[in-house]
């Protein structure tokens, strides 16, 4: 007759153990494959806008960004902005230069899109539209998810790229000019991909599409 | 191949930790140090010795504690004598402190770059004429911002037909700064190595010591053409 053997407490305890090990591991690797885990989704359809013709949507990995372009502070970059989404031109375009928990910028139209990307001239391209004016307001506060047009040298040189920025930034206040803000949805540009030890990245994060709310 | 030298060229240009700062001026290792001030002048400390320009040729060090609680409230007192409206005509909207500052192993009292709007200022720089030497440095800023106001052909025709400027401002051993009794066109010595640090000379001289260079200029002709140059250039920025 073959006698039963009781588990003793201590053994019990390291089942226990065990298990809950396994479980936690399993999270753990799920959850770090997957950056976007707790990224609040942003539905479009549960959003009210008030001035609609303002509002643009950049999709990203991790999820819809809200955008409200600031017509009135920044007429002629704000008009140069959404007439490069109307026609497409941000899609795929990528995150290549990025200052971990400080900003994130793309719209490199030349040497920026991720399916032709241009390690070498990054952050030269133009759009071919010519260089804008700066748009500078001393009034403007930049807060934590302003977009503002990027600049090539001095003054005066912006074109098409943009940053968002992901803190408070009083620096910058009078200095870059301010295309809109991020209302929904900078969550999901905090995950955007960094590099250790280099602001440029190599194999970048990109925008999926970019288009305008109407 | 092509993926090792992109890793290298992305190793050897950014191992410096990049800020919101390095973003906008191009100069690693600083930190805010004064924002809020009347004329819109940006203050910003070092905090690690930084290397910049071209073949990292430009070098600085870090601000010592002691040093910056003393120099600081100098250089605002004289840079607060400029109007937020004069200084964005000229390009000037940050001010960099640091120690010990060389370029190309000469030490420098500031190095200014009106397209990137910026001032680097060493504290070290001689005790005897920090002050003045702010101003000489601002004038660096409004030349190169307005180069055809301060021509230097016509500079050059006021003094004598035998006087010769050096080559450069540094390959020249014309760099001592105490005034001449005796100015015979030029204010110091080093007024002697190029136009634009002639002008800068007799441009310092006016804002710190304007009675006695004035009252110099009463005996010399030269000076008191550039002293009237330099005084209608600076009107014709202030008219712009």
């Amino acid at each position: 007759m073959i006698k039963k053997v009781k588990a003793s407490l201590s053994e019990k305890f390291l089942l226990l153990f065990l298990i809950t090990l396994g479980i936690f591991s399993f999270s753990f690797f799920f959850i770090t494959k997957n950056k976007c885990f707790f990224v609040k989704k942003v539905d479009l359809e549960k959003i009210q806008f008030s001035k609609s013709e303002n509002i643009v949507v950049m999709n990203v990995e991790c999820g819809n960004v809200i955008i409200e372009l600031f017509s009135n502070t920044s007429p002629n970059s704000v008009k140069r902005f959404k007439s490069l989404i109307e026609k497409g031109s941000y899609d795929r375009s990528a995150f290549y230069r990025v200052l971990k928990d400080t900003l994130i910028q793309a719209g490199d139209l030349e040497y920026g899109n991720i399916d032709n990307i241009n390690y070498f001239k990054i952050g030269s391209g133009k759009s071919g539209l010519g260089n804008l004016q700066s748009e500078l307001s001393n009034k403007y506060n930049f807060e934590e998810g302003t977009l503002a047009l990027a600049r090539r040298d001095g003054l005066n040189t912006e074109d098409s790229e943009f940053f968002i920025i992901l803190k408070n930034i009083p620096l910058f206040n009078g200095e870059f000019t301010p295309v809109g803000k991020v209302i929904y949805g900078l969550d999901a540009l905090k995950k955007i991909k960094s590099a250790a030890k280099s602001e440029y990245v190599l194999r970048p994060d990109y925008i999926n599409y970019f288009k305008l709310l109407k | 191949m092509r993926l090792l030298l992109i890793l290298l060229l992305l190793l050897q240009t950014n191992l410096l930790k990049a800020n919101e700062i390095n973003y906008l001026l191009n100069i690693p290792n600083l930190k805010t140090y004064k924002l809020n001030n009347a004329n819109g002048l940006k203050y910003l400390n070092t905090y690690k010795n930084f290397r910049i320009g071209t073949n990292n040729n430009i070098t600085c060090d870090k601000t010592t504690k002691e040093l910056l609680k003393k120099k600081f409230p100098l250089i605002k007192k004289n840079l607060d004598i400029y109007k937020s409206e004069f200084l964005k005509k000229i390009n000037l909207r940050f001010i960099v402190l640091c120690e010990n500052l060389f370029i190309s192993k000469i030490n420098t009292a500031g190095i200014p770059d009106h397209k990137k709007r910026t001032l680097i200022l060493d504290l070290n720089f001689n005790e005897k004429y920090f002050e003045r030497v702010l101003h000489h440095e601002v004038f660096h800023i409004i030349n190169d911002s307005f180069k055809n106001i301060f021509d230097e052909e016509i500079w050059s025709n006021f003094n004598n037909k035998e006087f010769q400027y050096a080559e450069c401002s540094t390959c020249s051993d014309r760099l001592a700064l105490n005034l001449y009794d005796e100015t015979n066109g030029f204010l110091t010595e080093y007024s002697k190595s190029i136009p634009s640090e002639d002008m800068a000379e007799v441009y310092s001289f006016l804002i710190t010591n304007k009675i006695n260079i004035k009252n110099k200029s009463k005996k010399d002709l030269i000076l008191f053409n550039k002293i009237k140059f330099i005084e209608d250039g600076i009107n014709k920025i202030y008219n712009f």
